[in-house]
């Protein structure tokens, strides 16, 4: 026999109203994402509602879709090779950032992040200005360098991060053992701070995989990235092949989320 | 007699021109097969000066010398010791054998024999079985024992352990120091050990060097530190202590220890005592007497004791704490408890203690009104 | 007995003092300038160089059909400063900006507020999810709202189908769909914003005050809301900010009927090559940037202190 219990809880009218108000919200901020789900398996011939049907149609004309299917080629490639350079620009810095004291530190530091608080616009109309002369634009070159700035601030946050919850004295350890500075650096210290390293890239891909504003004034004509295509393709047309197009974006973000909030944490690599 | 293994010659550290130094000219023999303890309290240049001699910091003065060798300007990587941090800085990516095995791949040891070495290590440490385990399923004393075994499989000319045992819960430590001291015997390693530990250093070092402000105090035998303190620091930080200013009234001949004197010390208002110390001493000392030496009784026996009244009694089951005032003096005293009555506090008692109980400090006292 | 003498000074410890330590700090030095150096260069090739040649850019003279005259001249920001068109351009900018942050902040709050104090096994799922869209892309996120908003979107067709309306709202092509657009896309930034500023606030506090007696609302008014105000500060600053510079949503959901700086900035260069001009918009967006950004700080230390 359970105890009954000595007052009877009051009822209270603002819990579940609070709960309800979160989901609807909730829901107002992944409409956008869940809708076009809907609209990709839709069979309607024009975009419009109710859904007449179900109809992988729109998947099919994908592959069929030659300026997506270019768009991505060139978002994929420049996207990868973002990653690999400002992983490669980025790490050292973090390392400085961390393993080193000297005076300039916070200066330097508050640099390499302040990319992230300069409208992309206005550091887009700079990259088309100054590629203008040196014939940049319209090239995997000019995208490249345009995506390096806005994505090497995540690589350095997410590294700094790591390297700041590790023991330095695993290198220490490692160092005294006979391993020289880059051994060291290679079997201890990155693999201890693969997790920021691993967050950083990938969140530094699908930024510049998804990088729609440089790309458009620097690319538009003569390069078009696939958020570029897109872009246009809305601007134009009404029917749903872009739909499933953006699901696919979707599920590509998606995995990167996963990824992120695997080994670090979403909110983590994100703040 | 064993050869010096490590020499350090006027060692200094300074962090920052115009601070004082961490460490300040240090000098230290350390004989071969050694265990040596660095035991001072936080800040006093231990962990710095172990530090040094490991290679992880640079000296801003002073050499420091291996089997012979300078080895100031050495890499840390190329000096071939062995360490052992205070969190054991396993590295977490690799296993039990993998982490054992590091510095023997880096010494590019043929496969075959990193095996049977990294097995040995293992054995020596009793943890052969936990070979493939993660670093992070094992607990912190068999943590302790794999960084012990990664530290002394490459055969280190030194073994350096920096607090080895302050994460460990009180139980462990105790275990894991005779464990340290005993495989450190078997293999013959000289070893420094840093520990704010005097227990621990007290229990595991064949010499303790008692540091305080970047100095060495006193560098010595357990018993040298303990018995026969050099400075009032050393004396108080080791063990407990009752320092009384005396006056030297005269040697009255040799003392039981070779090479030291007994004397008659004048104790300012208390009268003569009987106390010993380093020959040729004159003028106003220092005189330590620890507190278990001190013999206290309730009824007044012996012609020059001390009488006094109990003012403080903290009983902690095998021994009894008393607090006894002499005049304007405190002593503290220790006693072991009996079945019968204990003092209370405000019992009258009566303290004496063995000349050879009673040790002069060598330094002068600063001249202090009582 | 090894009793060495442990206090004596040398002579010889003065000489040489410090030399040791100098070579170590510019071997430390070598190597952290090893490895900043690539970074600081990828950073000055795509970021400085750009930036500073807008500025220059920007004194130079221009006309429509992207003929540049070399030279430093003000001229250029007086015809924004000066026409009222770039008046209301900018006016709308600003204006969109505090819509968008107040909404937003109004919208996160629940949702951040809910996350902060969740004790569920989901709290760190449900977290994952409300900042997850911060990785999709705005084009995709905008496109959504284009065929949630359209004529023949799900708001229209289920109104129209429901028979509570005969024409469609227009809720595209204007600056309210471009309002809500902003106001979701923005969420995730507001709730993170919002949830990293709510570091004193704790369920135990709020218990602590109806311990002593106060309702609800009491306990909401005087202890959950100042507590979360440094977070909702910061919110509405960083959703302010990214509105008055976005570009993509206005575009897409403004189908060029709403016009703010950013869009002006697009059609002046890519439309009517007049580089000058548009570097100085871009310049005038910066100003105002950093001007927002100093008084949010003031604002703060008032706040804090």
């Amino acid at each position: 026999m359970s105890e009954a219990p000595l007052f009877k809880p009051r009822f209270n009218a603002a819990k579940p109203a609070f709960g309800i108000l979160v989901f609807l919200l909730y829901v107002f901020l992944l409409a956008p994402l869940l809708i076009v789900f809907v609209v990709s398996f839709a069979s309607n011939q024009y975009l419009s509602f109710p859904p007449e049907g179900f109809t992988l149609k729109w998947y099919e004309m994908l592959p069929k879709e030659s300026t997506f299917m270019e768009g991505m080629k060139v978002s994929l490639i420049v996207a990868v090779v973002v990653t690999l350079i400002v992983l490669a620009l980025g790490v050292p810095v973090a390392l400085a950032l961390d393993r080193f004291e000297f005076k300039a530190k916070a200066a330097v530091q508050s640099f390499f992040l302040s990319p992230l608080l300069i409208p992309s616009i206005v550091l887009a109309l700079g990259m088309v200005l100054l590629f203008g002369p040196l014939r940049l634009n319209n090239t995997y070159a000019g995208i490249i360098i345009g995506h390096v700035a806005i994505t090497i601030p995540f690589v350095i946050r997410t590294t700094l991060m790591s390297l700041a919850t590790t023991d330095t004295s695993c290198e220490a350890a490692a160092r005294i053992l006979g391993a020289n500075s880059w051994t060291v650096f290679r079997r201890v210290t990155l693999p201890i701070i693969a997790p920021g390293v691993i967050a950083g890239g990938v969140i530094a891909f699908i930024v510049s995989f998804d990088e729609a504003v440089i790309s458009l004034f620097v690319a538009e004509s003569g390069l078009p990235t696939l958020p570029v295509q897109v872009l246009r393709y809305v601007e134009n047309s009404a029917d749903a092949a872009v739909a499933a197009l953006s699901v696919i974006l979707i599920l590509i973000s998606l995995a990167v989320v996963v990824i992120v909030e695997r080994v670090m944490g979403l909110r983590k690599a994100l703040r | 007699m064993s050869e010096t293994k490590l020499s350090i010659v006027d060692l200094t550290k300074r962090y920052a021109a115009g601070l004082d130094p961490a460490v300040d000219r240090l000098n230290m023999q350390v004989e071969e097969g050694h265990l040596v303890a660095l035991l001072g309290p936080s800040g006093c240049g231990k962990t710095t000066t172990l530090r040094m001699v490991a290679g992880l910091m640079d000296p801003t003065a002073g050499s420091i010398v291996v089997d012979g060798k300078e080895i100031t300007h050495t890499p840390v990587n190329k000096r071939g010791m062995g360490m052992v941090f205070q969190s054991y800085a396993l590295f977490p990516h690799m296993n039990v054998e993998q982490n054992v095995a590091f510095g023997l791949q880096m010494r590019q040891t043929p496969k075959a024999e990193q095996k049977k070495r990294v097995a040995a290590a293992l054995d020596m440490v009793q943890l052969g079985h936990l070979g493939k385990r993660q670093t992070r399923e094992l607990s912190g004393g068999q943590q302790q024992r794999i960084a012990l075994a990664r530290a002394l499989v490459v055969e280190p000319t030194l073994l350096l352990l920096d607090e080895p045992l302050s994460n460990l819960d009180a139980k462990l430590r105790e275990t894991m120091r005779t464990e340290i001291r005993s495989i450190q015997q078997r293999t013959r390693a000289t070893t420094l050990f840093v520990t704010h530990d005097q227990d621990e250093a007290l229990d595991m070092a064949d010499r303790i060097a008692v540091m305080n402000g970047g100095l060495i105090e006193q560098f010595g035998s357990p018993t040298d530190v303990y018995e026969r303190p050099q400075t009032h620091f050393v004396a108080n930080f080791i063990g407990q202590a009752n320092f009384l200013d005396v006056t030297i009234i005269s040697e009255t001949g040799p003392a039981p220890v070779a090479g030291e004197a007994s004397y008659k010390v004048d104790v300012e208002g208390l009268g003569g005592f009987g106390a010993v110390g380093a020959k040729g001493l004159t003028g106003a000392h220092e005189l330590v007497i620890r507190p278990h030496r001190l013999k206290v009784t309730l009824t007044g026996e012996g012609h020059d004791a001390l009488k006094g009244t109990i003012e403080r009694v903290s009983y902690t089951g095998d021994a009894l704490s008393v607090a006894i005032a002499v005049g304007e003096r405190s002593f503290n005293a220790q006693l072991l408890t009996t079945s019968g009555d204990l003092p209370r506090r405000g019992d009258t008692a009566y303290l004496s203690w063995a000349p050879e109980d009673a040790y002069l400090l060598p330094a002068a006292a600063p001249g202090k009104a009582s | 007995m090894t009793l060495l003498k442990t206090r004596g000074r040398s002579p010889l410890q003065a000489a040489g003092s410090g030399e040791l330590e100098k070579a170590t700090e510019k071997r430390n030095r070598r190597t952290y300038l090893a490895l900043l150096i690539p970074g600081l260069l990828g950073l000055l090739v795509s970021f400085v160089f750009p930036l500073a040649y807008m500025v220059r850019m920007s004194f130079n003279k221009g006309a429509p059909d992207g003929v540049i005259e070399e030279t430093f001249t003000f001229d250029t920001y007086l015809q924004p400063l000066t026409d009222p068109y770039y008046w209301k351009v900018t006016l709308d900018t600003f204006q969109m900006g505090v819509t968008v942050g107040l909404l937003c902040v109004l919208v996160s709050y629940p949702v951040a507020l809910f996350l902060a104090r969740s004790q569920s096994k989901y709290r760190g799922l449900l977290l994952a999810i409300a900042i997850a869209p911060l990785l999709t892309s705005a084009v995709v996120r905008t496109y959504g709202w284009m065929v949630i908003l359209g004529t023949n979107g799900l708001i229209n067709s289920s109104l129209t189908g429901m028979g509570l309306i005969d024409t469609p709202l227009k809720l595209t092509n204007n600056i309210t769909g471009v309002t809500i657009g902003l106001v979701e896309i923005f969420m995730p930034y507001a709730i993170l914003a919002m949830i990293s500023g709510f570091g004193r606030l704790s369920p135990q506090l709020e218990e602590a005050a109806g311990s002593l007696g106060a309702s609800k609302a009491k306990i909401f008014a005087r202890v959950t809301l100042p507590l979360s105000l440094p977070g909702i500060l910061t919110a509405f600053l960083l959703v302010f900010v990214l509105s008055i510079s976005t570009f993509i949503t206005p575009r897409l959901l403004g189908g060029g009927s709403v016009q703010v700086l950013a869009t002006e900035i697009y059609d002046q260069t890519t439309g009517l090559l007049n580089w000058p001009f548009a570097a100085a918009l871009s310049v005038i967006l910066l100003v105002l940037f950093g001007l927002i950004i100093a008084v949010y700080q003031r604002l703060t230390r008032k706040i804090g202190g």
